[in-house]
């Protein structure tokens, strides 16, 4: 009899069977991620609502009012159609972050996204479905004529991106920066403001940045009720770049050349930065007086920030985004007024910040059509009227019949039920051309916003002079544009 | 009947790796735990690699396109990357400077606690045990300008700046929240080290004539050298990938005086979804981290406690 050796494994042997077993259960978790999902069914049905009935969608957006609102009235859409709508409500560099890679993996986990103009349209607009197809389909519900109720401007910003009609996404949210001020404060000292500034201080775009500026140290030498005059979003954060935009636009500044058009239209190759323009060195300049003045704490809040101390009664006046509406009229109700942001040498520039809902290229054809329902039903007139008017509310309207509809021009006047409608009147004039105010919409915005707000952040916090700060940001800008965006190619 | 040559070669075989050593029933145990971690490491490490010399498009499906050195060009001429490192070593020995002192204070004085340690020390550990992004959202509103705890404080006592606004105190408001929540974690590892004093050489010492001062730094904390260069190790590796409570006070700022290299590699990634260069980035901390950790276990060594 033989005495067997004990069976051994070498210490190569194990180490290479460890990365061969690690290789397969990896191979096998990817090809089951890569596995193909089946399209929906469709169902012979003489009703154009009905025809997907029994399948469900997923919609990714971030948390903001009109997603709230359409998330408290899905019910009536499953009742309608008999598709379940799975909404998943995001932090918008969350929901960035989600789409991003639900592309990357070539799958459509998310049929419905929430595009941001900036984060996910301009960077991913070749991802996304062209919604003419959908909207001139005969056997699908809707026509395509139905797409000049929204704002021009929405549409484009929101809809559109560089050359050709293509419709990427329907308007869904417009945000929009506006001047909001103490009605009460403003009312009650009119008359010294008035003899003390020699000029009316009635806020609106007639008034000038300067007169702001003016109006704020008159606030912060004069008035006890609040601490100051004015508040910023300066943090280094997205909100930074936004409320510096609307001085920089003011004084005719821009982010490149033919800025208006890129902001609106969008491109892929913008070309050199143009703020070492002597232009945005004024509103550079202004800027860091304007934030001499204003509540220190202004370097530390973003929107959320100020919204929350204007609500406080902290500050007097702010740029913020109308949104705020409806915290400002539960905290200080009947106190606050609404109305564009001053102007400077250029124009009255008023950020906008709206979205759209989009649908994401990888679906399959009936898929794409069951999501195109859901665009159809939470961009209708209704639903939007609906979420302007429903327990949950906040939401503001992106077609622009709405806005001629008697009771949401009622609506306008306290005492209202809809907060909101009380900015009706300036956010309309904002979504003009002649007082919008639009950044670039470029698919590597993200990296040049950061530029941007890390060199204001910079010049406010004194390490930096005005000059420096927009030729580094220009420099810096130069090079992320140069680098193209590979991301999407 | 052997020769000399007959009776070398088998050590010769040796020397030369011929016969490998061989791993037995212990490696066969162990070999469903090394597959999976080979699976989530040595893949995930291998892909970043290949990232790192690739332009990765993500559109209608991951793809990797060769770019050579590109990446790794830039990452040696960013302007920007030197102040970022600089600004993590700062960090880092601030950090852990500050909680390896206030550390061995705290576990010092609870060891001479009588009565009420049990006490003393839960109420000492709590801090570690709440999340770091909670860490920060409450560092936050404590220093915030309206309704801040801290904010309204500070103002009593004449300090009306803003602790996040300024370039200086924000970098300390971090630091400060970090040595916060992570100072009960040395001083537990401390404790546990004090505890194994042998009291003979205490009372030695205090019959020799010793005074507190000299048995703490004569035989106290050469006692626990050891236990303290282990918490060392610890709080080093999670020192240098802190990244939670930055990102939600600061977001790097201002004028990026908190931006330290992992906020860079999340935003690099996450923000501006440039995975090829986010992958150099992530390399650099791994090889820095590599770096960081073989000092300790040197050290560790060099006192017999790495093996």
């Amino acid at each position: 009899m033989v005495d067997q050796e004990p069976s051994v494994i070498s210490r190569r042997r194990t180490l290479g069977g460890a990365l061969a077993g690690g290789a397969a259960f990896a191979a096998g978790g990817l090809l089951n991620g890569c596995a193909t999902r089946g399209d929906v069914r469709r169902r012979d049905t003489a009703d154009p609502w009905r025809r997907f009935a029994g399948c469900t969608l997923n919609f990714v957006s971030e948390n903001t009012a009109p997603t709230s609102a359409i998330a408290a009235d899905a019910e009536r859409f499953t009742a309608l159609t008999g598709i379940h709508v799975n909404i998943v409500t995001l932090e918008l560099s969350a929901l960035v972050q989600k789409v991003a890679l639900d592309l990357a993996s070539g799958q459509s986990q998310y049929q419905i996204i929430y595009a941001d103009s900036y984060q996910v349209l301009a960077p991913y607009a070749d991802g996304l479905v062209d919604l003419r197809e959908p909207a001139s389909d005969d056997s699908l519900p809707g026509d395509d004529s139905d797409l000049a109720d929204f704002f021009p401007l929405q549409m484009d910003v929101s809809g559109r991106f560089g050359r050709g009609d293509r419709v990427l996404a329907l308007p869904y949210d417009c945000a929009t920066m506006i001047w909001q001020y103490r009605e009460d404060l403003f009312e009650a000292h009119h008359e010294r403001m008035a003899n003390d500034l020699g000029f009316d201080p009635t806020p609106g775009p007639q008034r000038s940045w300067e007169e702001y500026y003016r109006i704020a140290e008159w606030f912060n030498d004069n008035v006890d009720e609040v601490s100051y005059g004015t508040g910023h979003q300066a943090k280094q954060h997205d909100s930074l770049m936004c409320d510096f935009s609307n001085v920089l636009f003011a004084h005719g500044g821009q982010y490149f050349e033919n800025g208006e058009h890129i902001g609106r239209f969008g491109a892929v190759d913008p070309g050199p930065s143009t703020l070492g323009s002597e232009e945005a060195l004024a509103g550079a300049e202004f800027y860091r007086r304007l934030l001499s003045v204003a509540d220190p704490a202004s370097t530390t809040w973003d929107w959320t920030g100020l919204g929350a101390a204007f609500a406080a009664g902290r500050v007097a006046m702010c740029p913020n985004w109308h949104e705020f509406a409806a915290d400002n009229e539960r905290s200080l109700p009947g106190r606050v007024g609404y109305t564009t942001l001053p102007s400077g040498p250029a124009k009255s520039a008023n950020m906008y910040g709206g979205a759209g809902i989009a649908i994401n290229g990888n679906t399959a054809p009936n898929e794409r059509d069951a999501a195109w329902l859901f665009l159809k039903w939470a961009t209708s007139r209704k639903t939007q009227l609906r979420n302007l008017t429903g327990e949950v509310g906040g939401a503001t309207p992106t077609r622009s019949s709405i806005y001629r509809a008697p009771e949401i021009r009622r609506a306008q006047q306290r005492p209202t039920g809809m907060p909101t409608m009380l900015t009706a009147p300036a956010v309309q004039q904002a979504w003009k051309p002649e007082y919008s105010g639009l950044r670039p919409k470029i698919p590597m915005w993200n990296e040049c916003d950061t530029a941007i707000y890390t060199e204001l952040s910079r010049m406010l916090a004194g390490d930096a002079a005005p000059r420096r700060a927009m030729r580094d940001a220009r420099d810096h800008i130069d090079r992320i544009v140069s680098r193209g965006w590979v991301a999407a190619e | 009947m052997s020769t000399s040559e007959d009776v070398r070669e088998p050590v010769r075989r040796r020397r030369k790796g011929a016969a490998p050593r061989r791993v037995g029933f212990t490696g066969r145990m162990m070999l469903p735990g090394i597959v999976p971690l080979a699976a989530l490491t040595v893949l995930p490490f291998l892909t970043i690699v290949v990232m790192s010399f690739s332009d990765v498009r993500l559109l209608g499906g991951m793809r990797l396109d060769f770019a050579g050195l590109k990446n790794w060009g830039r990452f040696f001429t960013d302007p920007e990357m030197g102040w970022f490192w600089l600004r993590t070593a700062g960090y880092f020995a601030l950090t852990l400077g500050l909680e390896m002192v206030l550390g061995v204070v705290l576990a010092l004085c609870v060891w001479r606690l009588v009565r009420g340690r049990n006490l003393v020390l839960s109420l000492l550990l709590l801090p570690m045990f709440v999340a770091p992004v909670i860490v920060g959202l409450l560092g936050r509103f404590l220093t915030d300008p309206t309704f801040g705890l801290y904010t309204w404080l500070l103002e009593r006592v004449g300090y009306d700046g803003d602790l996040l606004g300024g370039t200086f105190t924000a970098f300390a408001a971090v630091v400060a929240m970090d040595v916060w929540e992570w100072t009960p974690l040395i001083a537990l590892i401390t404790l546990a080290g004090l505890s194994a004093v042998p009291p003979t050489l205490r009372e030695a010492a205090a019959l020799d004539g010793a005074g507190r001062w000299q048995t703490l730094r004569h035989i106290v904390l050469p006692s626990i050298s050891n236990v303290l260069l282990v918490a060392l190790l610890i709080r080093a590796m999670d020192a240098i990938r802190y990244f939670d409570i930055i990102w939600v006070t600061t977001n790097g700022g201002p004028a990026n005086a908190t931006k330290i290299v992992p906020v860079r590699l999340y935003e690099t990634a996450f923000r501006f979804f440039d995975f090829g260069y986010a992958a150099v980035v992530g390399l650099a901390m791994l090889f820095a981290s590599i770096v960081v950790a073989r000092l300790f276990v040197r050290m560790l060594d060099r006192k017999g406690l790495a093996r």
